[in-house]
């Protein structure tokens, strides 16, 4: 166990290392924060003077702004565009063969690797997370139940954010090209899991329907937690939920994985 | 000028045969525009559950501003999207050698080598909408208002291949941009917004060093509203300064080139 979690960690490391390298990521990634909260409060600021209200569904300003300038930035970091990527590639090209025959489980190497690439954005994005309650004390984790609840359900969305990623890419073994798929769940998840509108702004069948989906995991379950808006009795149900979500997607994700693998061809290797 | 003509015509007919032989990213393309239409209406929709109007713009201008920046948009993406982002392998790779020893202009080959050829589809599914929700609209627009509206949208796109071959050029001075498709997706996002949303400093930012609201605002304001000529001239002559920018910056960028190998 600890052998097998000391070579994946020694992956993360080497990715880490050679992410940091790549500052200037870090501005895009600050940048794609910053612009998506000024175009949300350029556009909600227009909604709350024009129609005179001062809250909308138990939102006030603030508390929308705030809300979905955490759910930006919990959205950037679940998402897994460029270890997706690899994976297709290496499914496509032949490149799965130097995993086959090596040792490791084809799934934590690359769970190792999307966390070492996303690993510049966790320490900018954590600091914006950091900040935020200083700004807005009476908004942001109340208290450290809030901190810790919201530490673990974000741990727990970006695992079945990547395990998601996991079970699309191994339609690769049949279809060859599955980017298509990956960027209409990623323009999906923009909107759908919460990160231009909140997801009860959402028309209530429109909720219902996303009720049976993983999608209010990924961004609205940590979210709500960091900005007190679910309440502490509903976290039990809500990390269960979490939890046989994460393992439904999982076990689903090994067996079109292991289906999949039958089917390889090892083309251009 | 018919020289290059004949040249696109060639890049087109070689996509196309491409493009037909992986019919799997074909339906794909166009099951991703879709989903991508679907949600900025579904967006838009639930913002005016709790609003009558954005500023000038009313429901009804709204949904068509929409599809005047899907079909600027799957233009841009039948023209250049291919290609642009492609100039950072490029120049990773050295391919630029090569591109540099042809016969044709450079930027032209870089930005047109690869037609997008799924977004016919697109284009042919929006702009019959387009005039489907004109009509059903209270807005009557003249003949005038949509020929400037054509030329300005044509304008638009110009805009919109500008301001992301800029960015890309920055290749050049990074020796490494691979970020740039995210940059100018984040970027772009603000035209997707209607014009009327953005007011004082933004305002003016997005009217003139990164013009975003000329791409899709300024056609829709022509072909709707009265006020739309004297944007129609301001939006040509910020597009003929973005475009002459981006013109020097790729010269410039050339200078700096050194191939991958060297």
């Amino acid at each position: 166990m600890i052998q097998n979690a000391a070579k994946y960690w020694a992956v993360l490391k080497l990715t880490w290392i050679r992410t940091l390298e790549y500052k200037a990521n870090a501005f895009v990634g600050l940048f794609a924060i910053i612009s998506g909260i000024a175009i949300e409060y350029l556009i909600w600021i227009q909604i709350f003077a024009t129609q005179k209200i001062t809250e909308i569904r138990g939102f006030t300003f603030i508390e929308l702004m705030i809300y979905l300038y955490l759910s930006i930035i919990v959205g950037q970091l679940k998402s897994s565009w460029q270890t997706s990527q690899e994976m297709i590639d290496d499914i496509r090209n032949g490149g799965l063969n130097r995993y086959l025959v090596r040792p490791i489980s084809y799934f934590w190497y690359n769970f190792s690797l999307f966390i070492g690439h996303n690993s510049l954005y966790y320490i900018i994005y954590g600091l914006l997370i950091l900040i935020a309650p200083f700004i807005f004390p009476a908004y942001l984790f109340q208290n450290y139940f809030h901190i810790f609840g919201f530490l673990l359900a974000l741990i727990l969305s970006i695992f079945l954010s990547y395990s998601v990623y996991f079970f699309m890419v191994g339609f690769a073994f049949w279809f060859g090209e599955v980017r298509s798929l990956i960027t209409a769940y990623n323009l999906a998840n923009v909107i759908l899991a919460g990160q231009m509108v909140p997801l009860s702004f959402f028309p209530a069948k429109m909720q219902y329907v996303l009720s049976f989906t993983p999608i209010p995991y990924l961004v609205d379950f940590p979210v709500s937690i960091a900005t007190s808006r679910l309440d502490m009795s509903l976290w039990p149900m809500g990390f269960l939920k979490l939890s046989v979500w994460i393992v439904v997607i999982y076990i689903a994700g090994q067996i079109v994985y292991r289906i999949g693998i039958r089917k390889y061809g090892a083309f251009g290797a | 000028m018919p020289r290059y003509f004949s040249v696109w015509l060639a890049f087109f007919k070689n996509s196309l045969t491409r493009d037909l032989e992986y019919k799997a990213n074909f339906i794909g393309g166009i099951a991703v525009d879709s989903v991508y239409y679907l949600l900025y209406y579904f967006f838009f929709y639930t913002i005016f559950s709790y609003v009558d109007k954005l500023g000038s713009f009313d429901k009804e201008a709204v949904f068509i501003f929409l599809v005047i920046s899907f079909s600027i948009d799957a233009f841009y993406m039948f023209f250049c999207a291919n290609n642009v982002y492609k100039l950072n392998d490029y120049v990773v790779k050295g391919d630029l050698d090569f591109i540099l020893t042809r016969p044709i202009d450079a930027q032209i080959f870089v930005s047109f080598r690869y037609v997008n050829t799924y977004a016919i589809v697109s284009i042919l599914f929006l702009l019959p909408l387009l005039g489907i929700l004109v009509f059903n609209s209270h807005y009557e627009p003249n003949v005038l208002q949509i020929c400037l509206f054509i030329l300005s949208s044509a304008v638009g796109v110009s805009i919109f291949y500008a301001f992301d071959m800029l960015l890309s050029s920055l290749v050049f001075w990074f020796r490494n941009f691979s970020l740039v498709g995210w940059l100018s997706y984040e970027v772009l996002k603000f035209s997707m917004r209607p014009d009327s949303i953005y007011t004082g400093i933004s305002r003016k930012i997005l009217f003139s060093f990164v013009p975003m609201a000329l791409i899709s605002s300024v056609p829709t304001r022509i072909l709707l509203f009265e006020d739309g000529l004297h944007y129609f001239l301001y939006q040509i002559a910020i597009a003929s300064i973005l475009i002459g920018i981006t013109r020097l910056v790729w010269l410039r960028g050339l200078k700096k080139y050194e191939s991958a190998s060297s």
